[in-house]
């Protein structure tokens, strides 16, 4: 159990908030039973601390600087105050302000929500990431200091925090150390979320303080505003990517075909998250085959951002969503297409398909549809010959927050696997009850410093025991087995987990979208569309 | 921002040691740089990897992918992960005076 600490102890604390020690977190089953399944987080070095502040438990995901002077560490808090206020203001903040103050006011902190959280579980139960503490942390904040009277009656009404700069800077940290998964609003008696609160504290920092994590802002979603893709992937980097792929298809299948790019007037416009081209390139390989031998009329995009369907301002920033929803809409309005299909991205779903409909209007709210259900069409439809035998291999299936919890969209996939995986098994708990991958709402991307350690050790953990629960028995190396993840994200995070704990080549588990899966029992294939090969996985810790 | 000494002088470069001007790169800065990642002595092969990886950044931009580097260059993954122990991106490319890769890679 984590040491409880009070708020008024955050404010306070001169040194580290917080530190984490393997030993108290979730235990995993054999062969993770001991010290492999709790390396140990490394620290940043003396020279990052210096510069950086890790106060809250020795981790940074916003790279705040240590504030020179007391003129810096006030108009820390007093940009931060006023950013509040504008949080509140239905003037400001048009977009999110109604589900914020559900949230805000009506919580009634019976902390069913705390037992769902995937990281407060695996962390050993640390108070600091109790779901409910940021919210409450910021609803005293706004009762003490922008609520009318504040600080007269703060002292009777449960908002004893003193508001300094780490305060601030210890608030901000904490709204990226929740996935927003939105598991804790599934579980509670009214339906508040904690996730909507986190994501509007990133939001002030963002939009007022100008701090977001550079994998996010910087090098996210204003290098993709710039040069099209947040990967840095400009339009002439895509056509030299997509040639590879052709090539590759060709060598692997002996189909030889053009995609087709920025084909006016097709039923489909395609969007992948565009990592896919740079590191999972099979999966656009896959979708390219599969739409390709179904006969579908679909094209690609080589507009600026119209080939990168990541939207990272769902995650910390109204104004880059807005931007990059628009464009991608954009895009297909001026290629003419019916409709836009989006790729194996979670949380390109929930940008696209669900929040842009408030900034969607007149033609340019192009209907929008999720991959998974055009290809359950299509396998259901027989129009894909395929061979259940040559998936004989252990597979479960991982579920994206955003396409699963938040879009329900659960069976199909399901029937899709069932129909091309003969020993397909559910993960416990699966569907809309799954827990995030732990690489949730950006941090998949954010490299930097030591905060991978966090990421897989603790936000990653409940999902990594869960892969080895769903193979128990199985384990052997010489056994491979595939978590199915039909997402990018989620897959950029399978890959540092599995890695971080060795597990491919210990146990034999491998990682990869559904489409491969599909492409892999295609009957007419000469050769495997999948390989398990532990040499061809790059690796990913330094 | 974080600075490496390289012959009195000062570069920038970010929290994971790549340079952020790629303009200083030269030769003989990659050798400094390729000794930081523990590898004292550029072979000819590790070489053909990292003028791969300049090249392809100065025409596109990016790191290319790592299927394309193994094709280019005729060596296996696990080669180049012998030629570079911290691996191709964090390794080769850091080498090669190219920024940290991002976005979902």
């Amino acid at each position: 159990m984590g040491k409880a600490i009070t708020m008024r102890e955050l404010a306070a604390a001169d040194g580290q908030v917080v530190r984490l020690d393997p030993a108290d977190f979730v235990p995993l089953p054999p062969p993770y039973d001991g010290a492999e399944g709790r390396p140990p987080l490394r620290s940043l070095t003396e020279s990052q601390k210096q510069r950086l502040d890790d106060s809250l438990d020795g981790f940074t995901a916003l790279r705040l600087p240590h504030p020179q002077n007391r003129e810096e560490e006030d108009q820390l808090v007093r940009r931060f105050l006023e950013g509040v206020r504008r949080l509140l203001s239905a003037d400001d903040n048009w977009t999110f302000l109604g589900p914020l103050m559900l949230r805000l006011d009506y919580c009634a902190k019976c902390q069913t929500c705390a037992e769902a959280c995937p990281i407060y579980l695996a962390s050993g139960r640390q108070e600091i990431y109790r779901p409910t503490f940021r919210s409450e942390l910021l609803r005293r904040i706004i009762k003490k200091y922008v609520a009318p009277g504040g600080r007269i009656w703060s002292g009777f009404q449960g908002a004893d925090v003193d508001l300094n700069w780490r305060t601030v800077a210890r608030l901000g940290e904490l709204a990226y150390r929740c996935t927003l998964c939105r598991r804790c609003a599934q579980v509670c008696p009214i339906g508040i979320g904690n996730a909507l609160i986190a994501r509007e504290i990133r939001k002030v920092f963002s939009q007022e303080l100008g701090l977001a994590p550079p994998e996010l802002h910087r090098l996210g979603t204003v290098q993709q505003l710039k040069i099209g893709s947040s990967t840095g992937m400009s339009p002439a980097a895509l056509m030299d990517s997509i040639e590879l792929m052709q090539e590759e298809v060709e060598e692997k299948t002996g189909m030889k075909f053009a995609w087709p790019v920025d084909r006016e007037g097709a039923d489909i416009l395609l969007i992948h998250n565009a990592g896919e081209f740079l590191s999972w390139p099979e999966n656009p390989e896959a979708f390219a085959i599969i739409l390709e031998k179904a006969g579908i009329s679909w094209t690609l995009s080589s507009e600026l951002v119209g080939y990168d369907a990541v939207n990272y301002g769902v995650w910390y920033d109204d104004v880059q969503l807005a931007r990059i929803a628009l464009r991608h809409a954009e895009v297909a309005r001026k290629l003419k297409v019916k409709k836009i299909v989006i790729g194996e991205c979670g949380h390109a779903h929930k940008a696209l398909t669900v929040v842009a409909d408030r900034i969607l209007g007149g033609e340019l709210n192009v209907p929008r549809e999720s991959c998974l259900t055009l290809l359950d069409h299509l396998v259901s439809s027989g129009r894909l010959r395929l061979d259940p035998q040559r998936n004989d291999f252990p597979v479960t299936l991982h579920d994206p927050c955003n396409i699963v919890r938040l879009m329900g969209i659960v069976e199909p996939q399901r029937r899709i696997l069932r129909r091309i995986a003969p020993r397909f098994r559910e993960m416990s708990p699966s569907g809309t009850r799954n827990y995030c991958c732990g690489g949730g709402s950006g941090f998949a991307i954010m490299d930097g410093l030591n905060f991978p350690d966090w990421r897989s050790g603790v936000a990653g953990r409940m999902k990594f025991k869960q892969i080895l629960d769903a193979f128990a028995g199985e384990l052997d190396a010489s056994v491979p087995k595939y978590v199915c993840a039909p997402c990018s994200n989620c897959k950029g995070q399978l890959r540092g987990l599995l890695d971080y704990f060795d597990a491919t080549r210990k146990c034999g588990i491998y990682y990869g979208g559904l489409v491969e899966l599909i492409v892999n029992a295609m009957a007419d294939l000469e050769r495997p569309f999948i390989t398990f090969d532990a040499d061809l996985i790059p690796a990913v810790r330094a | 921002m974080p600075e490496i000494e390289y012959k009195d002088k000062k570069i920038e470069v970010d929290e994971d040691g790549f340079i952020q001007d790629p303009d200083l790169w030269n030769n003989d800065l990659a050798e400094f740089l390729a000794r930081m990642e523990g590898i004292e002595n550029m072979t000819e092969d590790h070489w053909k990897v990292v003028n791969f990886l300049r090249n392809y950044y100065l025409e596109f931009g990016i790191a290319p992918m790592i299927r394309k580097l193994c094709k280019e260059t005729g060596f296996t993954l696990k080669y180049i992960y012998e030629l570079f122990p911290s691996g191709p991106a964090k390794g080769a490319c850091k080498i090669a005076g190219l920024p940290k890769p991002t976005g979902c890679v």
